[in-house]
């Protein structure tokens, strides 16, 4: 398992070749990589900024990806995250997952997604021509977290 | 002196001599701590009343606003978060 919170832009294909490397044991990736969209909700996006705290951010996506990991017995995980300033078309976040099948894989990758929009230590703030904004978890988001928890 | 961290929004509204803080002798726990700075600093006050907020002491999650606060801890303000 590995957990990584960047200041700097990373190549999501790069981090998977690396993190995939050698491992003939396992019959399933799943990966999801999320990007600062150049457009949201009808508004441009210039820059997104993302604030973290540093130590307790790393240590609770960390807690997070263990918890979600011992859930569907996926030990083998793959979670980096930029904080800083990032441009339209950067990768936000990885979360990559291996394993022998891909049900759990997937269910991995799928829940621990829910799990960081709504409690990693990471505060989002778009600017666009209109200025500024932070974001906030939305109300599906807030329910695909309950789903998640549920199984 | 108490170290004091303020994230997402409420690092907006937060003034930078705020980061280190010497607290007066009535302010002994998390509570008496975020009310002092509501006091102080309505701004931050009325950020922190309209949206769920957890304080972090020293690196942990405070779950009990009753914890003492004292000389050389680190309180964090944490804003709903928005990570992914």
């Amino acid at each position: 398992m590995a957990v990584r919170v960047t200041q700097g832009a990373f190549d999501p294909q790069r981090e998977i070749a690396a993190f995939t490397a050698g491992r003939d044991d396992a019959g399933a990736l799943v990966s999801f990589v999320g990007y600062c969209r150049a457009v949201t909700g009808g508004a441009t996006v210039q820059e997104l900024r993302i604030d973290h705290y540093p130590g307790f951010t790393e240590k609770e996506i960390a807690r997070l990806a263990e918890q979600v990991s011992r859930r569907f017995e996926c030990p083998d995980f793959l979670v980096v995250h930029r904080v800083g300033t990032i441009h339209p078309g950067e990768a936000i976040v990885l979360v990559a997952a291996l394993s022998t099948h891909r049900a759990n894989t997937f269910d991995m990758v799928r829940v621990l997604m829910d799990y960081l929009k709504t409690d990693a230590p990471l505060w989002k703030k778009e600017t666009g021509p209109q200025g500024t904004r932070w974001i906030e978890p939305r109300p599906e988001d807030h329910a695909r977290r309950m789903e998640a928890e549920k199984g | 002196m108490v170290r004091l961290i303020f994230l997402g929004k409420f690092g907006d509204v937060a003034p930078a001599d705020l980061a280190e803080v010497s607290l007066p002798g009535d302010v002994r726990t998390l509570h008496d701590l975020q009310h002092w700075l509501a006091r102080q600093q309505p701004l931050l006050g009325e950020a922190m009343a309209a949206a769920p907020t957890r304080l972090i002491l020293n690196q942990c999650v405070a779950h009990d606003l009753s914890s003492p606060v004292a000389d050389g801890d680190e309180v964090a303000f944490l804003p709903p978060m928005s990570g992914g």
